[in-house]
């Protein structure tokens, strides 16, 4: 009895308690799912029946599927390309929105709203821009006297064209969190650094891009995941054409469990993208130490 | 007292409640379709609830997109709907899975059901070996479309003559392509004389030339030399005529036969109703395609109507299947509708079907279409076989190889190996 008092009595009791909704949500929806696929990563299994295989889907991932090697090949090539160039993107737009200048607000609302567009509508607009024969693109290379791209269609064009897109995003999430890092900066700094005649590249340099840092960092986690799981433009667009040249490691994995129900391939895939990511971001965090400054951390 | 008062209360809810539904056997009967199909399956579903007291049946509808996924989820959580429209392009593996009930006693107990009301490739469709698994719906083959008024305009015969005198070959097509094809001063195209067509609805070409994708005995023949001609006659189309739009200049629709900027194309019937509803502005009919040292031999296709293995209402399900695949349904879908085509002989050559007072009015071609049709060589493994040939086909629609020879002997080489795989990984 006095045992069961005192069990009430922790506060440690009352926080389980209190995120037991919590923890039932992610052992059911998060932590079980993933353990069952890791479980069928090592199965044949397509709904109907499934059959114990070992390692063979990942002996036959890695030896004997070209096009996993492909869809690997061109989400990394995506990676390299669209996170740096997404980042730096985000980060001068917020350091435009965040002068004071009129229509502030009004600016920083515009910017963002291609980001609310959903994923489908804006990569149907994107496959009209990209058109060959009457896309507004190659209207804007034929006044400049360029010839026109088969942008997807042409197989060497295609995915300079998802890393085009991919900007769309730039006026989204990862700008407001950069526009919030910038806020974050106290005016002082730049005071002083005035009076010490500091100039405004000066001043970006050595104080605006070592006080984000860490919000670039984390921009950098986030979008590296992301581009490792990008799927909806290539769906819809070009399906992973033209010649697989915009399969993507997600869209293959998407089809090898939805369309052809090989749960077991699609499942190894998945867990081989969680060890890909998961190495990744630890080197990041690595690397890291390096460029992150965190204030008030002495270096 | 509480006794009795408590039995009056039973007797009441009793005497209160529905009987006519509590009675009722009730069936689910599941489909996909765009919104004028899901309107008239539920009115035939009603229909049938009025004309069988003793079933109800509930219409249960899946978007297009999600349908096979819905379908194979229930049928391996063993939730099925009790009567399922199933795509002939994955009859044969699912039945596979045993998932379908074996139809010929419930056939052969029905002495109203006679195999020979049918067309013989629609009733085959729907076998699994000797056992009736489907009844085949939805049913039609490919034909030609063709737009009278560019033909017309550039002084050529209408082909459902050439047709009628034994004339409308793989070569005249193409010489009628070549003259409706029209470009602006700049080169730029702006009406094309024909389309290539999805897979597989060419196999009626390359069956046209003689070829075929897999032998009678279930090998793959795509590097065969016939084969290969048909092929290379569509990439010529294409690539050295110029009187198909490519990849780029036909995304985004920008050709397509209801606008007029395409004078032929080969389809499925069931474009039918599509094509008289948007076509206002130029007169349209459709011939069968045409003939070469092959003959003139399209494929035809329907869906298939099967009753889940576990169903606990067989013979009702059966019923209703012989409902939807009755003269009562046909008249009104395929007749009057032009949906498709009818599965039975009877309908298809009744005046309902062939006196049209909208296009098409060659009517006798769509008939004509179905008896000489052959069904595709759909096996348990046409994804994969599908999967290879996509990919590697591409290859030459696109331009990258305009040699059919070398793309085929890739997917040929591509076949063997997957077929000669375990299945599944």
């Amino acid at each position: 009895m006095r045992s069961k008092k005192k069990l009430l009595e922790q506060p440690g009791f009352w926080g389980f308690i209190f995120i037991t909704p919590w923890l039932l949500g992610f052992l059911i929806f998060t932590a079980g799912p993933m353990l069952t696929s890791l479980w069928l990563s090592f199965q044949k299994y397509d709904l109907h029946s499934s059959k114990f295989v070992g390692v063979e889907n990942y002996r036959r991932l890695f030896y004997e599927d070209p096009l996993f090697w492909k869809a690997l090949k061109n989400t990394f090539v995506y990676a390299i390309f669209a996170v740096p160039l997404g980042i730096i993107g985000s980060l001068c737009l917020a350091l435009l929105l965040n002068q004071k200048v009129g229509a502030q607000k009004l600016f920083r609302t515009l910017f963002y709203l291609p980001s609310l567009v959903p994923a489908v509508a804006s990569a149907l607009l994107w496959q009209w821009i990209f058109n060959a024969d009457n896309g507004v693109l190659n209207t804007f290379l034929h006044w400049v006297g360029l010839p026109a791209v088969e942008w997807l269609q042409d197989e060497k064009y295609t995915m300079s064209a998802f890393i085009l897109m991919s900007l769309w995003g730039v006026g989204g999430g990862r700008m407001v969190i950069f526009l919030a890092g910038l806020q974050g900066i106290s005016d002082s700094y730049y005071e002083a650094a005035r009076i010490d005649g500091a100039g405004p590249w000066s001043q970006f340099r050595n104080i605006t891009l070592p006080l984000l840092s860490p919000v670039m960092f984390f921009n950098l986690i986030l979008g590296v995941i992301g581009a490792f799981q990008v799927f909806t433009s290539a769906y819809v667009m070009t399906g992973g054409g033209p010649n697989n040249a915009s399969l993507f490691y997600a869209l293959y994995l998407f089809r090898n469990a939805f369309e052809y129900f090989k749960l077991g391939k699609a499942s190894a895939m998945a867990w081989v993208l969680f060890v890909i990511l998961l190495v990744l971001t630890a080197i990041q965090f690595g690397v890291s130490k390096r460029w992150v400054y965190y204030e008030g951390e002495s270096k | 007292m509480k006794r009795t008062l408590l039995v009056a209360i039973a007797v009441c809810l009793v005497g209160c409640g529905d009987q006519s539904t509590s009675k009722k056997v009730q069936l689910r009967y599941m489909a996909w379709g765009n919104p004028e199909q899901m309107a008239l399956e539920e009115e035939f579903c009603q229909e049938f609830n009025r004309q069988n007291p003793d079933i109800e049946v509930k219409f249960f509808r899946v978007p297009g997109s999600a349908y096979l996924n819905k379908a194979i989820v229930m049928f391996a959580s063993r939730t099925s709907p009790d009567v399922v429209r199933i795509d002939h392009f994955n009859f044969a593996s699912l039945a596979k899975k045993d998932y379908f009930l074996n139809m010929n006693p419930l056939a052969e107990a029905d002495a109203d059901f006679h195999k020979d009301d049918f067309y013989p490739q629609a009733i085959r469709e729907g076998m699994v070996g000797s056992q009736l698994q489907g009844m085949n719906v939805m049913f039609g083959a490919t034909i030609v479309y063709y737009n009278k008024n560019l033909l017309k305009k550039n002084g050529l015969q209408d082909p459902y003559k050439l047709w009628e005198e034994g004339k409308w070959t793989w070569e005249k097509y193409r010489e009628y392509a070549i003259a409706t094809t029209v470009r602006d001063e700049s080169g730029r195209p702006k009406v094309f004389g024909t389309q290539i067509a999805g897979w597989p609805l060419y196999v009626g070409t390359i069956w046209g030339f003689g070829g075929d994708i897999f032998d009678k005995q279930g090998n793959p023949t795509f590097n065969d030399p016939k084969t290969v001609a048909g092929y290379q006659f569509l990439a010529d189309l294409r690539w050295k005529d110029k009187v198909c739009p490519t990849p780029a200049q036909g995304a985004n629709s920008a050709f397509t036969f209801e606008s007029g900027k395409l004078a032929m194309i080969v389809d499925w019937m069931g474009n039918t109703p599509r094509f008289r509803k948007v076509i206002k502005d130029f007169e349209w009919d459709t011939v069968p395609i045409p003939s070469g040292i092959g003959g003139a031999v399209p494929p035809v296709k329907g869906n298939q109507l099967i009753i889940y293995r576990e169903s606990k209402h067989p013979k009702e399900a059966w019923r209703f299947v012989r409902f939807m695949t009755g003269p009562w349904v046909e008249e009104r879908l395929y007749c009057q509708r032009k949906r498709n085509f009818p599965t039975r002989r009877a309908q298809a050559n009744s005046d309902a079907y062939l006196k049209s007072t909208e296009p098409p009015f060659n009517t006798a071609s769509m008939v004509k279409a179905v008896e000489i049709g052959r069904e595709l060589p759909i096996t348990d493994r046409w994804g994969e076989v599908s999967t290879i040939h996509t990919m590697e086909i591409d290859n030459l629609w696109s331009g990258r190889e305009r040699n059919a020879k070398v793309v085929l002997d890739e997917i040929q080489r591509k076949v063997i190996k997957m077929l000669g795989e375990e299945e599944g990984f």
